[in-house]
């Protein structure tokens, strides 16, 4: 299987693609694209947060969610660390895109701590707050998304 | 070439990203970067998320609707709110600064639309103050309920808080308690959440200037007195 050498390989150098196989580079796209959904959807809480404002109270209940303890971790907003994460996940995907395998390898490793802290956070939301955010579950989607994706280049070595 | 395009492509995106951050920052910072006070024409549009106007006039909401100010100020401000929203609890004191700068230029009008299934405790808010109302006391229970919110919003029972308010604030608290439940009380609320529905009203708190909504970001005081500068600027021309 082509893929398999470039999961192997340790290498910073990148790997031509035609040994990398189109099938996993289509998945490193597919795995950019996603996290920049997941960029945009962090930035905007990010910028409520910044901005002072606690979003507008709706049916779906965000502003119990954004105005809560749970929001902030030693007053940095929740959603910067998330937007982080979904850059480090992106610029991983990219450099994997195009060659570089072992960032797929390292992409895997944040995604998968990614993954454990939505489940978390969903807990928090579902059991402790009681309100969901649809902001929030927007991450939980594009964090299991990407999680899938993670998990078929697993399974295909 | 194809070795600097990936990071080419991943300081474009972080250039774009912190740069909106730093962007909306900025503006939030600066209350009249977006409301340019010479040019009340644009501003009212940059404030006005088109509401269509023929729709209101077809639900008028509760009559007469709860307002602080002459019914003849050029300015009106419409909220509808929840009293169990955090961010309305906000905008409380805030729409009180207003009332106290502009006096009779502005009336400032409730509107209830309690987020049913968000909150569990804003119906019984709601029919609090419209309760408090039928006394003649809605904004002196509006502003308990409000100051208070902290205090009760995570209680089981909320309805012995709300008495103890109509206690303090003078009600008679027997007949507060019937009025709690009356069809009148509902009347109000269902009236209301109609105007609310005619006009697009997705959550709370939502404020119309005039007819015209104002954003979000908009809301805190003085991000509000520039637009209500605007618009009466325009009316005086």
């Amino acid at each position: 299987m082509p893929s398999w050498r470039a999961f192997k390989s340790n290498t910073l150098q990148p790997i031509p693609d035609e040994k990398v196989g189109p099938r996993a580079v289509s998945f490193y796209w597919t795995a950019a694209v996603i996290s920049l959904a997941g960029i945009v959807d962090a930035l905007y809480l990010t910028i409520q947060h910044v901005t002072g404002q606690t979003v507008r109270c709706t049916l779906s209940g965000c502003s119990e969610v954004l105005s809560s303890e749970y929001a902030t971790i030693g007053g940095v907003p929740l959603a910067l660390v998330g937007a982080i994460a979904y850059f480090t996940v992106f610029s991983l995907a990219i450099l994997a895109a195009f060659g570089y395998a072992f960032a797929w390898k390292l992409l895997s490793i944040v995604v998968g701590l990614m993954f454990l802290t939505t489940l978390w956070l969903l807990y928090l939301q579902a059991f402790v707050i009681g309100h969901f955010c649809q902001y929030c579950l927007v991450s939980a989607a594009v964090t299991t998304c990407l999680t899938v994706l993670v998990l078929l280049t697993l399974r295909r070595r | 070439m194809k070795r600097i395009l990936p990071f080419l492509i991943i300081l474009v995106v972080l250039g774009v990203a912190v740069g909106s951050v730093v962007y909306y920052k900025k503006r939030a910072e600066t209350p009249t970067a977006s409301t340019d006070p010479v040019s009340p024409a644009s501003n009212s549009a940059s404030a006005a998320a088109a509401t269509p106007a023929a729709l209101a006039a077809d639900e008028p909401g509760a009559d007469p609707p709860h307002a602080v100010g002459p019914a003849n100020a050029p300015v009106v401000l419409e909220e509808f709110g929840d009293f169990q929203c955090p961010p309305c609890a906000a905008l409380h004191p805030e729409l009180q600064k207003i009332e106290a700068k502009y006096g009779s230029r502005v009336r400032v009008i409730f509107r209830e639309f309690p987020l049913v299934p968000t909150h569990e405790h804003a119906l019984t808010a709601a029919r609090a103050a419209e309760a408090a109302g039928m006394q003649g006391k809605f904004w002196e229970m509006h502003g308990m309920i409000y100051e208070n919110q902290k205090a009760w919003h995570k209680l089981f029972d909320v309805r012995p808080i709300f008495e103890g308010y109509a206690a303090r604030i003078g009600l008679d608290v027997e007949r507060f308690k019937r009025d709690v439940g009356s069809s009148t009380v509902e009347r109000r609320i269902f009236l209301d959440g109609k105007r609310a529905h005619a006009l697009g009203v997705k959550g709370t708190p939502t404020l119309f200037l005039n007819g015209r909504e104002v954003p979000f970001d908009s809301l805190p005081a003085e991000r509000l007195s520039p637009l209500i500068d605007a618009e009466l600027a325009r009316i005086q021309k």
